[in-house]
């Protein structure tokens, strides 16, 4: 006799009154949605290792992007980086606002500072999904 | 603000160190499975680090 195979619903967005806030705060201030959320010990860890990642970018002295566009290349690579940039939150807000940007230089150290800064607001993006999860009850 | 010049190692040391702790903590739901996804990610990047480096060397001649 065949059986039915029941398949689990897709579990449904939490509504957005529950997530904003934390997904917020933890963009402008990385690890900040894990302290609304009641986190400290985490929210703490990633504070501390974006925020080194960003300012050792920073003192390498690694380039910000900004959004150009031109091939299809140039126009990925410098809207990507732009993202990844922002995505660090106060942190890029306030390294462009006091003039840390700096323009692209020739050298390793300064390519490891670009890379430094990308993934700061990449690993940022990833606390603001672990503050949605958080946020949404689907993760302790 | 201050210049930072680290070498290859110690970037890639850094950046290890920073994006796994970030990795342990957004993936796991306990602190053990943090932990100990944390340090396996860490050992992954080192052994990546040497393993490329020494493809790099070889390579060059």
């Amino acid at each position: 006799m065949a059986t039915k195979e029941i398949i689990p619903d897709k579990p449904q967005m939490a509504p957005i009154n529950v997530w904003a806030a934390p997904v917020l705060i933890g963009w402008i201030v990385p690890g900040g949605g894990h302290f609304f959320l009641k986190r400290p010990g985490r929210g703490a860890l990633l504070l501390i290792s974006i925020t080194l990642m960003f300012s050792l970018g920073l003192m390498m002295r690694g380039m910000m992007f900004t959004p150009q566009s031109g091939d299809l290349l140039t126009t990925v690579i410098n809207y990507g980086g732009f993202i990844g940039d922002l995505a660090s939150g106060a942190l890029y807000l306030m390294a462009t606002m006091f003039g840390y940007s700096q323009p692209d230089m020739a050298g390793a150290v300064h390519d490891y500072g670009t890379k430094f800064l990308v993934t700061a607001g990449l690993l940022n993006i990833l606390a603001m999904v672990d503050a949605y999860e958080i946020a949404a009850e689907r993760k302790d | 603000m201050p210049k930072m010049n680290l070498s290859h190692f110690e970037a890639a040391f850094l950046f290890s160190l920073f994006a796994s702790v970030v990795l342990g903590i957004v993936t796991k739901k306990t602190d053990r499975d943090r932990l100990y996804y944390g340090a396996y990610c860490f050992g992954c990047f080192i052994v990546s680090l040497f393993a490329i480096g020494w493809v790099m060397k070889l390579g060059h001649g």
